[in-house]
């Protein structure tokens, strides 16, 4: 995982519970939590990190996982606000995440590691991401697109009825417009 | 921990992280710049392959316009030659009649009236020049011909290598029975040098790669005329090319050299640097002709005043499994 992404879950962490709890939990985990954000850190850290941090808020996972995934957006959005500019509405900026967006990834950052999303509109107020990746982060993928909701203003109802930790091999998040 | 001391740590933890990304920066910066040089490079190669592309394909138009001109020529230029051996024999026979009127005249033998009015006509249209001038005409036109009927046969060289019949042949071989050849044009003091290491035989006609070999080694004593210390290398080996195993031949003089504006030229039909008479300009065409039918190719490096090198470039054969 790129360092920009442990770089917003330390600003996360140091806003909600403060410096020293960010320290603390560095040292725990025994980590120099020097990080870059062109360079790749492996994924563990980062589990480990959001494990330590689910622990010591006394918070489960994957809610941390989640939440940290809306912050994310945010963060991601204020970084590189084009994307956004790019697309007028929510549809079409959840359209553009995997063709779009994460190609533009791909030329920042040197190889890194990208789910792959297809999406499909089965009716008018209907859009699913199919979201595949080996790392299964679909509750932060889900985090995200809570994120560009939010940002877009746009109410949203979000199911997740397929999912790779109930043994499917994809996870489906079935965004409907309200 | 203190807030105070937790703060220094971020603030440690910050600078780290900005020297990694400096260096970060740095590896990108030199992989952009390796990159870059190579793009440079297969760009440069690009460029050159279609430069040669172009070449080849400008070299195989004038091939097929050459064989049409070559065919046109070539069947009025047939009895335009066979006539001449005709019209030899015409004017032999009308300058016996000429020689018997003289013989005649001298000995007086003809009546004064009939005499005067054949002296009169021949002083008319002045034919003791003509039966003269004649035997020059027939001569420098039998000249022109011969050129002609050479050049023919040289433009059909140069579009098709020939009605090729391969053998199995030694090319080191056919070098050293080249040179023997031009014994005569090398005796001149200019002194050759061979490097022969062994290549192996290939499927070609040996008469036409004599023929390829016979024409640079011409050119180089031609461009040695001048040169205080004539020389001329020769080498053969064996390297491996782009895709495939490749038999190199280099002729090298140390003669006049080509300038730079006329490198681009020299393989084309006609070109030529030397005066009338003494170069047809097809040497250069027809090799490049005989070896593009072999499956190989020749480039030429020069620099004015030092020197010329032909660099010839066959495929290895695959052995054959009968
Ligand atoms: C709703 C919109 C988005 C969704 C659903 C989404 C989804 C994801 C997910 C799930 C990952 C984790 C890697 C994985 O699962 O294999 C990821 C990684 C990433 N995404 Fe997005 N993304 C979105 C928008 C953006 C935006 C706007 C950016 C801004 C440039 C961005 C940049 C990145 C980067 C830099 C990574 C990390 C790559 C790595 O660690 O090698 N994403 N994305
Ligand atoms: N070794 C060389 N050194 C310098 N110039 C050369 C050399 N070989 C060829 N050239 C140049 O290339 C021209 C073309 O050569 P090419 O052999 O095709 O024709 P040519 O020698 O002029 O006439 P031909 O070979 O038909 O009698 C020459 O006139 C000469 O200017
Ligand atoms: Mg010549």
């Amino acid at each position: 995982m790129k360092g920009v992404i442990f770089n917003i879950l330390e600003e996360l962490v140091i806003e909600t519970a403060g410096i020293v709890a960010w320290n603390s939990i560095l040292e725990k985990l025994e980590l120099k939590g020097i990080y870059t954000a062109g360079q790749s850190y492996p994924d563990e850290e980062l589990f480990a990190l959001v494990g330590e941090i689910s622990t010591s808020l006394n918070k489960p996972a994957p809610e941390i996982v989640g939440h940290f995934g809306e912050y994310l957006f945010h963060q991601l959005n204020q970084r590189y606000p084009e994307f956004t500019t790019q697309q007028t509405d929510l549809r079409a900026f959840l359209k553009s995440v995997h063709d779009v967006i994460h190609v533009e990834v791909r030329k920042l950052y040197e190889s890194p590691n990208l789910p792959t999303i297809t999406c499909h509109e089965p009716d008018e107020d209907t859009l699913v991401m199919e979201y595949r990746s080996p790392r299964q982060l679909c509750i932060l993928a889900e985090g995200l697109v809570r994120g560009a909701a939010e940002y877009y203003k746009t109410p949203i109802e979000m199911t997740h009825p397929v999912c790779t930790h109930k043994g499917a091999d994809h996870c489906d998040l079935v965004i409907r417009f309200l | 921990m203190s807030e105070t001391e937790a703060y220094k740590q971020a603030w440690l933890r910050e600078k780290q992280a900005r020297l990694a990304a400096e260096e970060l920066l740095e590896v990108k910066a030199r992989d952009l710049y390796l990159a870059n040089q190579q793009l440079m490079e297969q760009n440069q190669l690009l460029k050159e392959q279609q430069a040669l592309m172009i070449r080849n394909e400008k070299l195989a138009t004038l091939g097929t316009l050459s064989a049409g001109v070559a065919h046109e020529i070539n069947n009025p230029l047939a009895f335009v030659l066979s006539n001449m051996d005709s019209l030899k024999r015409y004017t032999a026979a009308y300058n016996s009649l000429l020689e018997l009127n003289t013989h005649w005249q001298s000995q007086n033998q003809l009546p004064p009236a009939l005499a005067e009015s054949l002296a009169a006509l021949i002083e008319e249209q002045d034919l003791e020049f003509v039966a003269e001038d004649i035997q020059d005409l027939l001569r420098d036109t039998d000249e022109g011909l011969i050129r002609l009927r050479d050049i023919v046969q040289s433009l059909r060289h140069f579009s098709h290598g020939g009605n090729s019949e391969r053998t199995l042949y030694n090319l080191t071989e056919g070098l050293d029975s080249t040179l023997k050849v031009l014994q005569n044009e090398l005796k001149q003091g200019i002194n050759v040098n061979c490097l022969f290491e062994p290549i192996p035989p290939i499927h070609c006609n040996p008469g036409e790669m004599n023929q390829v070999f016979l024409n640079l080694i011409m050119n180089a004593c031609q461009a040695l005329e001048q040169s205080p210390e004539p020389q001329i290398f020769i080498t053969t080996a064996t390297e491996s090319g782009q895709d495939r195993e490749e038999i190199v031949i280099r002729i090298k003089d140390n003669g006049c050299g080509i300038p730079q504006d006329k490198l681009e030229s020299v393989f084309d039909p006609f070109f030529t640097t030397k005066p009338v008479g003494k170069g047809t300009g097809m040497g250069l065409s027809i090799a490049y002709g005989i070896l593009n039918e072999h499956g190989g190719n020749i480039i030429v490096n020069s620099a004015e005043g030092k020197g010329t090198c032909f660099e010839i470039r066959l495929p290895v054969e695959e052995p054959q499994a009968d």
